[in-house]
């Protein structure tokens, strides 16, 4: 048995790994940190930049502030440069992002400057000093026109669900997109027709964030008391915006039919309304819906609502995600991190999370909702197994660690260390 | 044959193949031109993306055909014929057309819902040295717990669908002499178990399967070590003998 210098001894015990790395291995085990490791080997010598606009509140910024500090600690330099802006921007750059989710929206001449000149004056600001440049979404997008220099590699990591983009919008992205190395999508159905490689990297989550870290009991019990609710259910819950493509609507419908066979309490927990006209309009709706229906509560959640919605899903008996389209609705990977069951449509990325009957169960219409959720109120054998496979199956798919694979494995790739 | 075992993990890079299926003449029409990445990819993901499941899905196609078209026969012939130790990818292929061909045609005209189509995709792998090199197949029984459950399937799985002998690690051990050890791995390999039970399962065969080897070679190290204790005994106590013979001179 040999070693190669730099590389891991194969006899003795392993050197110690700390930081991050070393709460991780925790959860995974020191063999998927050993690959995580050998992945990065690969990439000794390069420098990363990470590019987006915004270090808190959202989904990317969450993920880039740990997936950052673990290459770091894989050895890889990596740095994190924040795009800013003006309210003009940033109103572009929504609208944008609501016209690539399928919106229909204008989208002027004006803001065609607008989002131009701001790319003109970070371009001159931001530090795009690595060799590997990850941008994220299509806000900085733009930059690499300005910003690229020769032996760069380029990556365009897209979050946002494209299968109904608006062609407008799209089409003033996509010639900048195509300037890219490679273009990472969080689904296969998210991937428009474009001429660089598409590559298929799913979103993960973090299991040490404030929404999804180990709670005692007795915390659990006191949010719930803040929040005025019972400790005692059976609580069904779906916690997700207000908004029409979850089906809140649905939920309350399914859950009457439940609501008719046994007792059960239904939490129907989101933010959205406060901030969108089209949210109050869906939470009011739902408010009325749900007036001739015993034991529905509604709560509107505050943004940083992390730690409450941790212990809303971890009273939860049976998490919904009864959505009538999806992007990768993380929220369900949130769910079976906490070993609870899930009912979830066959939509989006929710297959590639829910595997019918062995980590959750795939339901199509109220009915069917209805259905499985009674069969899970009832079988407290069938949640079990289905929470202990679902935790396992999150382990080994949407933790921190695999999209850091994926994306050390991409790099490899873009700079040509990779495939064989 | 001096070379040693070098082991790698992988980290598949999955991207759209390009072909999209919304019925059966559509899937078929995919199954038949799709590379052989693209093949392996869907009869392969589920023991890989779920490596610790209980009971293993059925692959992709089978699952799609099931669940999609909501043909149970159909499916439950394309589970069977996309079990991959069948034979080489182009017999897996034959084998899920072959059944496609023999759908009744009434059930031709089945087609997915909006959304629910058949997306074609490929893996392609990039390797990593894990900076671990078995000298002989004792100790590669030494070092297999310490590799992931992707270098259990790309040195069990990939790399010999795809003729990569570097890295196929069953052929290794025979050239080796490690009949016994080939074999056990052979057949678990074929039984095609999620990777994670497959990579334990190999890893308490081995182990069991060395014991009676390790009993014999620790009993003939100690015969060794006997023979020379006693041989440094006799010497010793022959250097002393004749110590005191001078001595006795002296």
């Amino acid at each position: 048995m040999t070693s190669t210098p730099e590389m891991l001894p194969t006899t003795g015990a392993p050197p110690a790994r700390t930081g991050w790395l070393e709460r991780y291995e925790r959860v995974v085990g020191s063999e998927t940190l050993r690959a995580l490791e050998a992945l990065a080997r690969k990439m000794k010598g390069h420098r990363i930049v990470m590019v987006n606009t915004t270090k808190t509140g959202g989904g990317v910024a969450e993920i880039l502030h740990r997936v950052v500090v673990i290459l770091n600690e894989l050895g890889i330099p990596t740095t994190w440069e924040v795009m800013e802006g003006d309210a003009r921007f940033f109103g572009v750059t929504k609208r944008m992002h609501n016209a690539l989710h399928g919106h229909v929206l204008p989208l002027t001449e004006e803001d065609r400057e607008i989002y131009r000149e701001r790319t003109r004056i970070e371009a001159k600001r931001l530090a795009l000093d690595g060799d590997l440049i990850m941008i994220h979404d299509p806000q900085p997008a733009a930059l690499i026109e300005l910003c690229r220099r020769p032996g760069q590699y380029w990556i365009w990591r897209c979050h946002i669900d494209l299968s109904r983009r608006d062609e407008a919008y799209w089409e003033f992205i996509r010639p900048v997109v195509e300037q890219y190395d490679a273009a990472i999508f969080s689904h296969v159905q998210f991937v428009p027709p474009l001429t660089v490689p598409a590559i298929l990297v799913p979103p993960s989550i973090d299991p040490f964030a404030e929404k999804n870290r180990e709670m005692e009991e007795e915390e659990i019990e006191s949010i719930l008391a803040r929040l005025g609710l019972e400790p005692h259910g059976p609580w069904v819950t779906q916690i997700s915006r207000f908004d029409r493509i979850k089906d809140p609507i649905g939920v309350v419908e399914a859950f009457r039919l439940v609501r008719a066979r046994r007792p059960a309490k239904l939490l129907l927990a989101g933010g959205g309304a406060s901030d969108d006209p089209e949210g109050a309009e869906v939470l009011a709706e739902v408010r009325e819906k749900a007036k001739g229906v015993r034991d529905v509560t509604i709560l509107e959640l505050p943004p940083q609502s992390d730690r409450e919605i941790n212990a809303l899903q971890r009273t939860s008996t049976v998490v919904l995600q009864k959505s009538l389209r999806e992007g990768f609705a993380l929220t369900v990977s949130e769910a079976l991190w906490k070993r609870r069951a899930v009912v979830a449509s066959a939509v989006g990325g929710i297959p590639l999370q829910v595997l019918d009957e062995r980590t959750g169960l795939l339901v199509r219409s109220i009915e069917g909702t209805a259905f499985q959720t009674v069969r899970l109120l009832d079988n407290p054998e069938l949640r079990r197994d289905l929470g202990a496979e679902g935790r396992i199956h999150v382990r080994d798919n949407f933790l921190h660690t695999r999209e850091v694979r994926d994306y050390l494995a991409v790099f490899a790739r873009v700079v040509g260390k990779g495939p064989v | 044959m001096s070379e040693g075992f070098r082991f790698f993990t992988s980290a598949p890079l999955e991207s759209p193949a390009g072909q999209v299926a919304s019925d059966l003449e559509s899937l078929k029409a995919g199954i038949a031109t799709v590379s052989p990445e693209s093949i392996f990819h869907h009869v392969t993901r589920m023991p890989v993306r779920f490596p610790h499941v209980r009971d293993l899905p059925e692959n992709d196609f089978a699952r799609w055909v099931g669940d999609a078209l909501q043909l149970p026969e159909v499916s439950e012939r394309l589970a069977f014929a996309g079990s991959l130790p069948a034979g080489s990818l182009e017999e897996v292929r034959a084998a899920l057309l072959a059944v496609l061909d023999r759908v009744p045609e009434r059930d031709r005209r089945r087609s997915a819902s909006e959304g629910a189509a058949f997306q074609f995709l490929e893996a392609r792998t990039v390797l990593a040295d894990l900076g671990i090199e078995a000298a002989d197949p004792a100790e590669v029984v030494e070092v297999w717990p310490r590799l992931d459950d992707a270098a259990t399937f790309l040195h069990l799985v990939e790399a010999p669908v795809f003729g990569r002998n570097e890295y196929a690690l069953i052929p290794w051990l025979r050239a080796r002499g490690a009949r016994g050890l080939a074999d056990s791995a052979a057949k678990a390999v074929a039984a095609g178990p999620p990777v994670a039970r497959l990579h334990r399962d190999i890893g308490t065969r081995w182990r069991r399967s060395m014991i009676g080897r390790r009993l014999v070679e620790r009993i003939d190290a100690a015969e060794e070590i006997r023979l020379r204790e006693a041989r440094e005994t006799m010497a010793r106590l022959a250097e002393k003998l004749k110590g005191a013979d001078a001595g006795g001179k002296r």
